[in-house]
């Protein structure tokens, strides 16, 4: 009887039109939609604003500013994809950065080891994140929400207001840009990391597993996964991710900001969402992520050259969300 | 004078599928009615439409003669109809009184809610089924059969007269059983209708008076229970005879592959040893608590182990978790196969894929080519009803999602193979193809370890029986010519001598 369901369905399909169709086919995948989303809302401004928005200019700023939430995408996502998130990686980012810039700037050691420095405090912030959930056992909205103003505290403990110059030669990893169209290298930091990871996580059988974890944690102990040991290097690279966005934030600026990365947790885990995450886990990909972080880095941009004013980015925003979100529903293979 | 409940031409649709089609039947006053039927034939569907769960496209329903409209849960409680879920419906945080009275406690002045009217109530409901549960007590502290029991005291707070009970039992050992069927017959005998949703066909000859059979959703019969048998019945719910005969022996049974001894896992497993030989089929039986499930986790590394030895073809193993369990060759099947072992949001591919995830690669590349292969092998070998093998494991019946659960483990190509519950939440159909499967792997001397409540099951299956008590394992039986007589025996005899030990201490107090 169940088997002859989606055979019914299937029946069904044919007679529904043309708008539905494309719905359902948006529906099934959700990088789909936000390319043709992404797409259309370029080729809009475009026509709209074409001395604005289509310029070299305007693109290098727009592809510039998503870089540090786009590095972090990375992470969320798989830690997503395994049914859990992280709240502290803005303390993170800026914990790391300071951290760099000390190293850099107040200790006067080579800009390299600063950099390596930042990356491995974030990492440090993160190893501590994964004991508290896997070894302790809290769940990651509270472990994590502790750590988010443990490790803003030991920011503020660490460097009072920022540091501030750091050195040139540590500004250099954040200002570096590619002669050709001339994007400084956050930028490509991040597209390395979205092309890597996007590989690993799709098509790896080591992180294949946090799809089954977040699935169904049980069944993934069970089938011999090693769940917590995974959750645990999941929040490894989440933490490493948020301090090199903390170090190159840091450098570009040539400037640690004690306050750097506040609220952008919420950010992250939106653009996450909907790049086609589930809070239940074992859903979503890199691609799926870094489409969620273009799109709302478009919009925002949109407002901007609108004049339109930041008050209304986060209305769209949200509407945006939910609107994605609410695609599913309309799903061809869901769940019983 | 009308019957109780009558229900005439019922019928209701689901997106694609026909849940109940023209059922009717009729329940007098201080009936015990069963409604009998394999998984899906629409035995819970119909259960919740009388108790205005699910609304019905057809047909009308009659308590005591009068019309009713359509039903929702609300009107069909003012009717007196009540339900008792099969997943339960208390809310654990809160007091058994307060479940009771959900939304209708009594109140005192500015609406405040009181205490005390509101437990004596309770007690007194509590105390109409024969048993005693303190009102105060979290609904979390309570054991399974007392949660039911809470349940029908919920019911009974309105004035009932039709109790629905959606498969009590699944959840409780022999003599909560026991217990809950006393509450049954004496609400029965108040003059309350009880319709009672279950396949336990000898639950069904202790409990009730009458029986109604469906098969996919349409009436197969209604007989009085003396005047029906186990075989009528099964051949009404399936339309055939189905015999869970012994296969012919003649297998080759091997080398030990298993060997566990005194393994003491605190608080369930005192001191268990097996051992089981390559092409052996062991069943480990005894009764719910026993014991036989976290002795079988043990094994495999589920769960931690305080003392005794485990060896895998004398190879001394030291599990820790069940990742060293699969690689001494051991595959466990869970009994709850929704909670731990499926991924019933994934296709079938990725199911099978879970315990493979290294011979479905090339190098670190997980390869779909690769497990779609593997995976179609299996859907034609165990012969796995489904349009594709991307098919969402959720959307399959119990029947297909257990031999998906099975296709997980047999991929690994285990030596020793721990399933438990081969066939719960399963229809008879299935039930004997999964027998056969299990054959054909102790034929291709894989060992076996079943661990099995159903003794018709482990009669027709075990080469040998070990009977476990009390977290120990206390009697063998060779396969052949085993009687359920003896194997409850072994199982109840243990216990009850425990228990007497257990209450000299309590005497001497006293």
């Amino acid at each position: 009887m169940q088997i002859t369901q989606p055979m019914a369905e299937n029946a069904e399909h044919r007679r529904e039109n043309l708008f539905v169709r494309i719905v359902r086919r948006l529906a099934d995948s959700r990088e789909l939609t936000l390319f043709v989303l992404v797409i259309a809302l370029a080729l809009a401004m475009s026509i709209v604003y074409p001395n604005n928005f289509p310029t070299a200019s305007n693109m290098r700023a727009v592809l510039l500013n998503l870089a540090p939430v786009g590095i972090l995408v990375c992470g969320m996502m798989l830690l997503m994809i395994g049914g859990t998130f992280d709240l502290s990686v803005g303390s993170t980012l800026a914990f790391s950065g300071v951290w760099a810039a000390v190293v850099a700037g107040w200790w006067g050691w080579p800009a390299e080891v600063a950099v390596l420095v930042g990356i491995l405090v974030g990492a440090l912030c993160g190893l501590v994140n994964g004991l508290i959930v896997t070894r302790i056992g809290i769940n990651a909205l509270i472990a994590t929400l502790g750590t988010l103003t443990i490790y803003r505290s030991l920011t503020y403990v660490t460097a009072g207001t920022g540091v501030t110059p750091i050195t040139d030669a540590f500004a250099e990893y954040g200002r570096a840009a590619d002669p050709l169209l001339r994007i400084q290298s956050p930028f490509w930091a991040m597209l390395v990391l979205v092309l890597v990871g996007g590989w690993l996580v799709a098509r790896t059988r080591f992180f294949r597993q946090f799809y089954f974890i977040g699935g169904n944690p049980r069944a993934a102990q069970l089938s011999g996964i090693r769940v917590d040991r995974l959750i645990l290097i999941g929040f490894v690279i989440m933490g490493a991710l948020a301090g090199l966005a903390g170090v190159l934030g840091a450098a570009r600026l040539n400037s640690a900001v004690v306050n750097a990365g506040v609220g952008i947790e919420l950010k992250v885990i939106t653009a996450t969402v909907l790049g086609g995450a589930s809070l239940k886990g074992g859903e979503g990909t890199i691609l799926g992520g870094i489409l969620g972080v273009l799109f709302i880095a478009l919009i925002e941009n949109a407002m901007i050259i609108n004049a339109i004013g930041v008050f209304w980015q986060g209305l769209v925003v949200g509407l945006v969300l939910l609107f994605a979100v609410s695609l599913d529903r309309f799903k061809t293979s869901g769940r019983a | 004078m009308a019957p109780r409940l009558e229900i005439k031409g019922l019928s209701k649709f689901f997106p694609g599928v026909r849940a109940l089609d023209d059922v009717s039947m009729s329940v007098e006053g201080g009936e015990i009615r069963a409604l009998l039927g394999e998984n899906g034939a629409g035995k819970s569907t119909l259960g919740k439409i009388v108790a205005g769960v699910y609304s019905r496209n057809k047909g009308s329903i009659l308590v005591d003669g009068a019309e009713t409209a359509d039903l929702d849960e609300k009107a069909a409680g003012d009717l007196g109809i009540g339900i008792v879920h099969q997943e339960g419906s208390l809310v654990p945080q809160l007091s058994v009184a307060e479940n009771i009275f959900a939304g209708r406690q009594p109140t005192q002045w500015l609406g405040q809610v009181d205490v005390r009217a509101m437990r004596d109530r309770a007690r007194v409901l509590i105390a109409q089924l024969g048993v005693a549960i303190d009102p105060a007590l979290k609904v979390s502290t309570l054991s399974p059969a007392q949660s039911q029991i809470v349940e029908i005291a919920k019911a009974l707070s309105r004035d009932l007269r039709i109790l629905i009970l959606d498969e009590p039992t699944a959840a409780l050992t022999l003599t909560e059983t026991e217990k809950l069927f006393d509450v049954v017959r004496r609400l029965a005998a108040n003059g309350v209708s009880v319709i009672y949703v279950s396949h336990r066909l000898a639950e069904i000859f202790a409990l009730c008076h009458s029986v109604t059979v469906l098969k996919d959703g349409r009436l197969a019969g209604t007989r009085s229970v003396t005047e029906t048998s186990t075989d009528e019945l099964i051949r009404l719910m399936v339309g055939r005879d189905v015999h869970f005969s012994r296969a012919a022996a003649g297998r080759k049974i091997g080398d030990i592959v298993l060997e566990a001894e005194n393994v003491d896992a605190p608080p369930l497993v005192r001191s268990a040893s097996i051992t089981v030989r390559s092409g052996e089929i062991v069943c480990l039986a005894g009764l719910i608590g026993s014991g036989r499930s976290e002795f079988c986790e043990a094994i495999f590394g589920a769960r931690r182990r305080r003392g005794g030895s485990i060896r895998i073809g004398s190879k001394p193993i030291d599990p820790r978790g069940p990742w060293d369990g699969k690689h001494a060759g051991i595959g466990m099947v869970p009994e709850d196969r929704k909670a731990a072992g499926l991924f019933l949001g994934m296709d079938i591919v990725n199911n099978v894929a879970a315990t493979v995830l290294s011979k479905v690669s090339s190098g670190a590349n997980f390869s779909n080519r690769k497990a779609e292969a593997l995976a179609k092998n299996f859907v034609n070998e165990l012969r796995i009803a489904t349009p594709s093998v991307r098919q969402i494991v959720g959307n399959l019946s119990g029947g297909n999602q257990q031999k998906v659960l099975l296709a997980k483990w047999l991929a690994m190509e285990p030596r020793l193979l721990i399933v438990d519950e081969p066939t719960r939440g399963v229809d008879v159909g299935a039930r004997s193809e999964i027998y056969r499967l299990l054959r054909a792997l102790a034929d291709k001397g894989v060992a076996l370890l079943v661990v099995s409540s159903d003794l018709p099951e482990v009669l027709a299956l075990a080469d040998r029986i070990v009977v476990m008590a009390e977290g120990r394992t206390v009697g063998e039986l060779p396969g052949d010519g085993a009687s359920e007589e003896q194997v409850l025996r072994l199982a109840t005899r243990y216990t009850a001598s425990v228990a007497e030990v257990r209450k000299e201490p309590g005497m001497a107090e006293a």
